[in-house]
């Protein structure tokens, strides 16, 4: 079993995951954003990325920029087998310890 | 109008470049710059947009100062910690009205800028290319946390704030001068 993801991480490869062939770095942060209903510093997710290729669970390509990019390439992401593994044991490893835990109601102990 | 595409704030788009890593600063610059353009202006207007994008590129410093050497890290919390003490100090002294404080305040901003850039010193010799730089900037602050020591202590009131901030700004300047020895110059290259 590969190391567990934490919240962000796993928010970040679903991110990937579903915006597919367009997962370049700001549709990712667009989608963590939805995903996480609050505001995201950029450099939290791009730090992410780099972290997530550094361990092999995304792969990185880079494509042409736009002018409004001031012609800056473009760099899209996908998730490496790797990335799929750890996000299947993280959601396998999240699903077993919440297996018949029943926690109170609101405000009672 | 002129008719020239916006563009986020040129010195935070500088910054931003100079703090990233080589293999990242185009394509990271370029996603900001669209959502800048294409995302926030329309939506926020200028001046909140580009409160958007400075927040953005401070969110880096974090990156920026986990990639560099261990004592380029403890300069850069030294830097930190000096600027937000001198900082108070100013405010403190507004605050109290304490006599003579407009010269106080001066001297405490002129520290507290001194201080913002030496966080800034790795970018400094990314931009300059050169060691003397760094000397230079090691023995001015060096200079000036001794020469505010020395007037401490020998003033009738001693002022606690101004022996730490004194004593910190020392400890940057040898700090500097050990990240310049180690390595000559190496610990504070260009992040790659």
């Amino acid at each position: 079993m590969s190391e567990l993801l934490g919240t962000f991480e796993q928010s970040v490869l679903l991110s990937i995951f579903s915006l597919g062939t367009d997962a370049y770095g700001r549709a990712i942060l667009s989608r963590v954003q939805a995903t996480l209903q609050r505001e995201v510093a950029a450099g939290a997710v791009y730090a992410t990325l780099e972290r997530l290729e550094a361990r092999g669970l995304v792969r990185s390509r880079l494509e042409a920029g736009t002018a409004v990019r001031g012609g800056r390439a473009r760099r899209y992401y996908a998730l490496a087998a790797e990335g799929q593994r750890a996000l299947g044991d993280t959601r396998r490893a999240l699903t077993a310890m919440w297996k018949n835990v029943q926690l109170p109601t609101q405000g009672r102990s | 109008m002129s008719g020239q595409a916006p563009t986020p704030p040129r010195w935070a788009e500088v910054l931003l470049e100079r703090l990233l890593p080589d293999h990242t600063r185009e394509t990271v610059a370029g996603d900001l710059r669209e959502e800048y353009v294409d995302g926030m202006l329309p939506l926020r207007g200028r001046a909140r947009a580009r409160l958007w994008y400075v927040r953005q590129v401070v969110s880096f410093v974090p990156w920026f100062a986990k990639e560099g050497s261990p004592m380029g890290k403890i300069l850069l919390l030294v830097s930190l910690f000096t600027l937000a003490c001198a900082c108070w100090l100013a405010f403190m002294e507004t605050l109290l009205r304490h006599p003579g404080y407009a010269e106080r305040i001066g001297v405490a901003l002129a520290i507290a800028l001194i201080c913002a850039a030496t966080i800034l010193v790795r970018m400094l010799h990314v931009g300059f290319r050169g060691e003397r730089w760094l000397w230079a900037g090691a023995a001015v602050l060096i200079g000036l946390g001794g020469q505010a020591f020395f007037r401490n202590a020998r003033a009738a009131h001693f002022e606690g704030f101004v022996f730490v901030i004194s004593l910190l700004l020392v400890l940057q300047g040898v700090l500097m001068l050990a990240t310049l020895g180690r390595s000559g110059g190496a610990s504070v290259r260009p992040l790659s």
